[in-house]
């Protein structure tokens, strides 16, 4: 695997999350968390993409492992895990597909007949992969969520 | 009221915890002798403060994008920690219900939810304010005062470090996406007009739809021209770069959370309100398009 591209990916990711962590009002001592999970979520997608896996199912290993580590990371960080899954995941959000896909959309209307197909079939393919994209990414994130509560509210029954 | 009820003329027996957290005493102790039914109003109007501060929880951190279980888990522990015996709580897209009972008693609240933003610090300090509620045993005024200054710690970003954070994170995006490099400028430019323009209008009361679809038609408009400007060569892309920041990703994780969780309505408004969103911010980007290919 070429470790320019990972990098390259991993440090957008990064600044990325940061970004957002910033919009989501994160503190100061949690942007560096918060960076460091949109680099971890971009860095395993692109070794999973470089493994031949489909965007799909890149994003969804990504995010369930990123769900898995940040369910273990202890509480003293002082960013909540809640906010560091989502601001992970952010970067991994299939944005230019979902506005591909709907500008697609509307320009069916614009085309003569003959090119309509073409468009509509391209808009169609984007909006599949933005909701398929957008499903593993949930589903990555919130499996760990559910399965470490149900355990840990259980120990704490115990 | 199981303590009030048991007021034999004497002397009252506080049970277990005290009663409805205003003067909390410890197990066992005597008080003075005090009519019934002055008893049983003052003890009415603690649970309702109990319930209304419990509901200021749950809308706060409702209004700072906290999933419904967070929400929930928030106020319970406030109400519980409070002296509450059970709480039953309803959380919809725009409002929350509360029913906090203590004994045979039982008192339900209605209260609106604002405008839903995503404020982590906000949501943080008020989960650990709940926590401190619950663990310290605070009194209803010491819990309302605990709120003020949780309130006043939780300041936002100044404006300009916000744009600047945004700025960068929708130019790294759009390297993400494949944007040659001399396309990165006018992406940080557009993300930036972005975030001033929805950020003004936000100050206006503008409906949010409106504000976002505002937003990306300038943010796209500035980009397009920026990188035709530059001779960026994937022009195309550039335009939806900046408007990446408005992509309401927390809503659409909050909306499968609750969905997976057991909240099929509350996960549905939060899904159909993101659909909307990106369906304005789309309508943004394709009258910016528009505007650049008649301009060409």
């Amino acid at each position: 695997m070429d470790l320019l591209p990972l990098l390259h990916n991993t440090v957008c990711g990064g600044l990325a999350a940061a970004g957002f962590g910033v919009l989501f009002n994160v503190s100061f001592r949690g942007l560096p968390w918060c960076a460091a999970s949109g680099a971890l979520a971009l860095a395993l997608r692109t070794i999973a993409l470089g493994a031949g896996w489909r965007l799909e199912a890149a994003s969804f290993v990504a995010a369930l492992l990123l769900g898995i580590v940040v369910q273990l990371l202890p509480s003293w960080i002082g960013v909540s895990r809640n906010a560091l899954h989502v601001v992970g995941c952010i970067p991994l959000i299939p944005g230019g597909f979902t506005a591909k896909a709907i500008l697609g959309l509307f320009a069916v209307t614009a085309q003569r007949p003959d090119t309509a197909n073409e468009v509509l079939i391209a808009a169609l393919e984007n909006l599949l992969r933005a909701l398929f994209t957008i499903g593993a990414l949930g589903t990555g994130l919130a499996l760990p969520i559910v399965v470490l509560r149900a355990r840990s509210r259980r120990i704490s029954r115990t | 009221m199981k303590a009030v009820k048991s007021l034999s003329g004497r002397s009252l027996q506080w049970d277990v915890r005290g009663i409805h957290g205003l003067e909390r005493p410890s197990r066992n102790i005597k008080i003075a002798p005090e009519p019934l039914m002055q008893a049983e109003t003052r003890a009415r109007e603690s649970l309702e403060e109990i319930t209304d501060l419990a509901l200021e929880f749950g809308r706060l951190s409702m209004e700072a994008g906290a999933s419904a279980r967070h929400v929930e888990d928030i106020a319970e522990r406030v109400a519980l920690g409070l002296g509450a015996e059970r709480v039953d709580m309803s959380i919809g897209y725009c409002s929350l219900a509360v029913t906090i009972s203590f004994g045979h008693e039982a008192i339900t609240r209605i209260c609106k939810v604002g405008p839903v933003g995503v404020n982590e610090r906000l949501h943080g300090a008020l989960s650990a304010a709940a926590a401190r509620i619950e663990r310290c045993e605070m009194t209803v005024t010491q819990a309302r005062t605990e709120l003020t200054s949780t309130l006043r710690e939780c300041s936002r970003h100044a404006d300009w470090l916000i744009t600047l954070g945004v700025s960068v994170a929708c130019a790294a995006f759009g390297r993400l996406m494949g944007i040659d490099w001399r396309g990165v400028g006018p992406i940080f430019l557009g993300a930036a007009l972005v975030q001033i323009v929805r950020r003004g209008l936000a100050l206006h009361n503008v409906n949010p739809f409106i504000s976002a679809a505002t937003a990306a038609f300038f943010g796209s408009a500035l980009c397009g021209f920026g990188a035709r400007w530059v001779g960026s060569p994937t022009a195309a892309t550039n335009v939806i770069a900046p408007v990446l920041l408005l992509v309401p990703g927390v809503p659409l994780f909050n909306a499968q959370c609750d969905i997976l969780e057991g909240r099929p309505s509350l996960g549905s408004a939060r899904a159909v309100w993101a659909a909307v969103m990106l369906l304005f911010m789309t309508l943004g980007v394709w009258l910016a398009r528009e505007l650049l290919e008649g301009a060409r």
